[in-house]
């Protein structure tokens, strides 16, 4: 496992070590997980303290380096990573977010999840039009100039795709909270509400379902119901104020708030009002819920309350040793708010509520925290959001007992990390 | 070797000739990081004999036409490029083929500047010259009417946008409901069907259907959907044949959408039933007799009834304190089935994302 953002700070003391003549046996940065950080008393002055840094005294890079900036290089494993054999092919493939390497609520634009049908269309913003038509009283076509008239608003929304943890159905699989919960992000995003563009078309009374369709060589389509597009959806074309990245719907998406982000229609084309349900690929063949008799549910679009510890974590294990510790996590639900999350060490006996942090908003991810004194034995840690419906988070069993394995979709069931006494930590199910 | 964007010695166009590479994306790779996907990595083919890429498993058809002495130079491309399958036979590369000359020269073009470190592969991108997310903005003021002088359209509320013209909706309106609404007229056999799949569909959902590789499996499985290991296809799982039509007419070939006639995507239909067991062998599908055709499994899909599920419907607060009794045991591990990508195992073990 590659996590360089330590390696960086320590070949840099390594080097200054050597100017100073020290062995750097005496430095912090040794090679167990704990121990890494006991520094109760330094044996010897800390060189990086003592001597004058080549960032001290040599000046750096000026303005417009970079005139869009990047993160710094010591970030360089702070990035999306695929699962090469979960599709055939990287043009309808997916990758995950770094979500150990995040804090707060926001996923940076170049973090947030990709899941493509037919590769990343190129689509210069003065050649995409918006076209509305079906049930309509007229049928409109818009161009980028044209959107942009509308009313805006901005709003925080989390984006989950339905198979998020999905490869855990059968039992723990991925390590790494990246790979079993990184098929979520969390944007702002600027655009104008649905229901202004359908107004004005004029949707007819008999117009009960919008199929959105996107212009990418997948010309992705869902069936949505016309309640929820005129309640919270949205055309956007700007997240986290930049317009959107290309592999995330440039120039024009759909925002479907808590709601399965297959229908969050990219490189949205079109909107048609019809008077039922399309029944298309991805709402028959993919996005239904197969359960143990055989049967499968459909339109299951709304995604339930869930939440994740983010660190520790396998790919972000405890390298303090024991004392002060800082656990944190993601929760969110589709039904609105979260209300509480609650942690647990010990594998599910005992609870405690943890804090959350930072704005509480509808159907956006929630951050929280739980500080504890680790006493350097084994951990069990579970976290368990209850959303503003009283919605608890299941166990991963109590979904299995109700569904089956095959469902693919829809596992928000609560995870469970192994602490090993050296601070290590993996995905196991306990009982 | 770099050469300025339009300089290939072929007559094509290299730009023209980097967004036509879209239709053979889905096979090849070029690029600094390129590898072989389906199709070997392209980077250099120009002027290296054929089937001679390293690590590449080629058709015998083209290790034979290699060892005749088949080398990749502008005649040679061009005649493979209009018809793959006729130029090489037994070739695996399952592609149609470019029938229009100016295309073969530009994707020509493209790939002759494309060295074997793949460089030239991406276009040196010129920044908009307008801080707008609309670049036609850019025209400066005094070529733009006068704001006054502009007409404001009188449909709707805030009278935005213009009226879609019947030829627009027609040329997108593409989609098949399952009572039909939305298909065109026409018809085809399954033995066209059969004809269009080998050349153009089999290469990755393999001859019966069965899926080549980990390319999706279109046919068979029938009354696995309760078995240990399902297998959803067109037969077993989806519930209205219209899915199939509407389907392949906006989403395949994978690398050339929308390249098949409105008859050629009937006359797929009709094979993919076949395929599964659902026509015989001398069946058209046509417009007439779409709404006679039923899926097995079309009873078998039922509504969203999670919040009924115990753990939702109880509502109960959750217990805090001594909730299940003992110390916590393992029962499964990551690492018994360490399939993370960090581990270096490539074996699917378990679920998939689909
Ligand atoms: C459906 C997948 C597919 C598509 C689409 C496709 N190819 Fe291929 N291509 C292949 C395969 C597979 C081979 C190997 C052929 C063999 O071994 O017989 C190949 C071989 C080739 C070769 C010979 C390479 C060598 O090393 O000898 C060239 C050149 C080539 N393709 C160019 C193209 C171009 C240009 C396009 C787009 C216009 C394209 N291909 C589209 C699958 C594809
Ligand atoms: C280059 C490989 C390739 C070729 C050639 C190809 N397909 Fe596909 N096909 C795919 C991929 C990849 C998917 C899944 C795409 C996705 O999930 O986004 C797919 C999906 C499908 C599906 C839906 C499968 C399901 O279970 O949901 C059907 C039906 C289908 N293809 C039919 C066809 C037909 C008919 C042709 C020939 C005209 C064809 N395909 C040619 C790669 C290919």
């Amino acid at each position: 496992m590659a996590d360089s953002s330590d390696i960086s700070p320590v070949s840099s003391a390594r080097r200054i070590a050597l100017k100073a003549g020290l062995k750097l046996g005496a430095l912090a940065g040794g090679a167990g997980l704990v121990g890494a950080g006991q520094v109760s008393a330094a044996a010897t002055p800390d060189p990086l303290i003592t001597e004058v840094q080549d960032w001290n005294r040599y000046l750096g890079d000026g303005v417009d380096a970079n005139p869009y900036g990047k993160p710094s290089v010591h970030e360089s494993d702070a990035v999306r990573r695929t699962v090469s054999w979960l599709t055939a092919d990287n043009k309808s493939s997916i990758n995950f977010t770094p979500l150990h390497k995040l804090d707060g609520i926001i996923t940076p634009n170049g973090l947030c999840f990709e899941r493509h049908h037919g590769g990343v269309a190129d689509i210069a913003p003065g050649d995409h039009r918006l076209m509305i038509n079906g049930l309509v009283e007229t049928p409109l076509v818009f161009t980028m100039e044209d959107l942009e008239r509308f009313p805006r608003e901005s709003h925080v929304y989390f984006l989950e795709c339905a198979a998020n943890s999905g490869m855990e159905w059968r039992g723990a699989q991925l390590n790494g909270c990246q790979f079993t919960h990184g098929m979520v992000h969390n944007v702002m995003y600027t655009g104008v509400k649905l229901k202004h563009l359908l107004a004005e078309a004029g949707v007819s009374p008999r117009g009960k379902w919008l199929l959105p369709e996107g212009a990418d060589p997948s010309h992705m389509t869902r069936s949505i119901p016309i309640d929820k597009a005129m309640d919270d959806c949205m055309v956007v074309f700007r997240m986290n104020g930049e317009a959107l990245r290309p592999e995330q719907g440039y120039p024009l998406r759909l925002v479907v708030p808590g709601w399965e982000g297959n229908m969050w229609v990219k490189w949205l084309r079109r909107l048609e009002i019809g008077d039922q349900p399309w029944h298309h690929r991805e709402e028959t063949s993919k996005y239904t819920d197969l359960l143990a008799d055989g049967t499968a549910r459909r339109f299951t679009w709304t995604m339930d309350v869930k939440s994740i510890i983010t660190n520790p974590s396998p790919q972000s294990p405890i390298r303090h040793g024991r004392g002060r510790t800082v656990l944190t996590g993601l929760a969110w639900s589709g039904h609105g708010t979260v209300k509480r999350v609650d942690v647990s060490i010990d594998g599910g006996r005992n609870w405690s509520t943890a804090r959350l942090d930072g704005p509480t908003l509808a159907k956006s991810l929630h951050r929280f925290y739980y500080e504890f004194d680790w006493d350097g034995s084994e951990l069990f840690l579970q976290s368990r959001a209850i959303d503003e419906q009283r919605q608890v988070q299941p166990t991963k069993d109590a979904l299995r007992a109700e569904r089956g394995v095959n469902s693919i979709y829809h596992n928000n069931g609560i995870q469970t990390w192994h602490i090993r006494p050296d601070g290590s930590a993996e995905n196991v199910e306990v009982s | 070797m770099l050469m300025s964007s339009t300089a290939g010695h072929a007559a094509g166009n290299v730009d023209a000739g980097r967004k036509l590479f879209g239709q053979c994306a889905a096979c090849h790779a070029v690029g600094k990081t390129a590898g072989h996907q389906f199709g070997p990595m392209l980077n250099g083919v120009m002027e290296r004999p054929a089937a001679s890429a390293d690590g590449y498993s080629y058709s015998d058809a083209l290790k034979q036409a290699a060892q005749n002495g088949l080398v990749w130079d502008e005649p040679s491309l061009d005649a493979f490029l209009e018809s793959p399958m006729t130029y090489v036979v037994g070739t695996k590369m399952a592609f149609a083929g470019m029938r229009d000359e100016a295309q073969r020269q530009d994707m020509i073009a493209f790939l002759q500047q494309i060295d074997s470190s793949g460089s030239g592969a991406t276009a040196t991108v010129e920044p908009p010259a307008a801080n707008s997310l609309v670049s036609e903005s850019s025209a400066p003021e005094a070529q733009r009417p006068l704001a006054r002088d502009t007409t404001v359209p009188e449909h709707g509320v805030l009278h935005l946008g213009r009226l879609a013209l019947p030829e627009e909706v027609a040329a997108w309106d593409i989609d098949i409901r399952p009572d039909g609404l939305g298909l065109p007229t026409g018809s085809g056999s399954v033995e066209t069907g059969g004809q269009i799949y080998d050349a153009q569909c089999a290469v990755c959902h393999g001859v019966f259907g069965e899926g080549a590789g980990r390319w999706p499996v279109l046919a068979g499985g029938f009354d696995t959907l309760s078995d240990e290991r399902p297998e959803k296809t067109i037969g077993s799982y989806w519930p209205y044949v219209s899915t199939v039509y509407d389907y392949v007419r906006r989403a395949m070939p994978f690398g050339n959408a929308r390249s098949l006639s409105d008859d050629d995507v009937y006359a797929l239909t009709a094979y993919l039933l076949y395929l599964n067991d659902q026509v015989s062998e001398d069946f058209t599908l046509s417009t007439d007799n779409f709404a006679s055709i039923t899926l097995p499994n079309v009873d078998n899909f039922i509504a969203d009834d999670r919040m009924e599920e115990v753990h939702y419907a109880s509502r109960e607060e959750p217990c805090m304190q001594d909730c299940i009794p003992g110390e916590a045991t393992v029962t499964q591990r990551a690492r018994v089935l360490d399939v993370t990508p960090d581990n270096g195992d490539d074996d699917n073990a378990g679920g998939g994302i689909d």
